[in-house]
C-alpha cells in the first residue's frame, strides 16, 4: 500500500492526476458529424447524463483519448477512447418551450455515441 | 446508475446562486475531509472513477439533503470499509468519542 508523506504533498497536489491517455487510437467521429447519445442505463458508474441519452447531437470538437470511467470505475480496465464535445440544441433536449438558440455542449466518450445513420 | 446525482434537467431545486468571493472551504470541517480524500486516495486502494461512483451509493433522500462534502466524506467511508482499511464498527466508535467531546 502506497502512503503519501508530508513532503511530497505538495508536489503531488500540484502535479495533478489527467485522465488523459497517450494512446494513437483513430477517432471514430469528426468535428461536424451527427451522432445519437446511446440510450443505456447501466446500473454502475457512468458519465452520459440522462437528458441526452436517445438525444441527436453534432460533434463539436474531439478532446483526444481518455480513460473510460465507466469500467475503470467498476475495476474493469482503463479503455482509452476518445472523448468528444457533442452540442446538443436546446430544443432536441427540453422540446418546444426550449429557446431555439440554445444548446449544451457534453463532453461525451466514444462508447456512449452512435452515428446517426445508425437509426 | 440513474441516480439522484444526475440532476440534469430537474426543477424545484431553485436557481444557481453564485457567492461573492467565495471561500474554497466554508467550514474548517471541509478541508479536512479533501484532505482526507486526497491522502487516502494515494494510499492507491481505488481511483477517482471509483471515488465518483462510492459518492453515487449514497441513499437517494440522505444524498439531496447533503452539502458536497458531505458526499465526499460519505463516499470515502464507504470506500475505507469496503476495502477492509477500517471497520464500520471502529468508525462509530471514533464518532462516539468525538460527540462526547473527549477527543478533538
Amino acid at each position: 500500500m502506497r502512503v503519501l508523506a508530508v513532503a511530497d504533498v505538495g508536489r503531488m497536489i500540484l502535479k495533478g492526476g489527467s485522465a488523459r491517455v497517450h494512446e494513437p487510437l483513430a477517432a471514430r467521429f469528426a468535428p461536424g458529424d451527427r451522432v445519437i447519445a446511446k440510450n443505456v442505463n447501466p446500473v454502475g458508474h457512468t458519465r452520459l447524463p440522462r437528458y441526452v441519452r436517445g438525444r441527436r447531437g453534432v460533434v463539436a470538437r474531439d478532446h483526444g483519448v481518455f480513460v473510460f470511467p465507466d469500467t475503470h470505475a467498476a475495476g474493469l480496465g482503463r479503455k482509452p477512447q476518445h472523448v468528444y464535445s457533442v452540442r446538443f440544441a436546446a430544443r432536441d433536449l427540453w422540446g418546444p418551450d426550449a429557446s431555439p438558440r440554445d444548446a449544451i455542449y457534453v463532453d461525451l466518450w466514444d462508447d456512449y455515441l452512435d452515428p446517426e445513420g445508425d437509426r | 446508475m440513474n441516480g439522484v446525482h444526475d440532476l440534469g434537467g430537474l426543477h424545484g431545486f431553485g436557481p444557481v446562486v453564485a457567492e461573492a468571493d467565495e471561500p474554497v472551504f466554508h467550514a474548517e470541517w471541509e478541508r479536512r475531509a479533501f484532505a482526507l480524500t486526497l491522502a487516502a486516495g494515494f494510499l492507491g486502494e481505488w481511483n477517482i472513477d471509483m471515488s465518483r461512483w462510492a459518492r453515487e451509493q449514497m441513499p437517494p433522500a440522505r444524498y439531496l439533503a447533503a452539502s458536497y462534502y458531505e458526499h465526499w466524506l460519505w463516499g470515502l467511508e464507504h470506500l475505507l470499509v469496503e476495502r477492509g482499511l477500517l471497520t464500520r464498527e471502529e468508525l462509530e466508535a471514533r464518532v462516539a468519542v468525538l460527540r462526547r467531546g473527549e477527543a478533538r
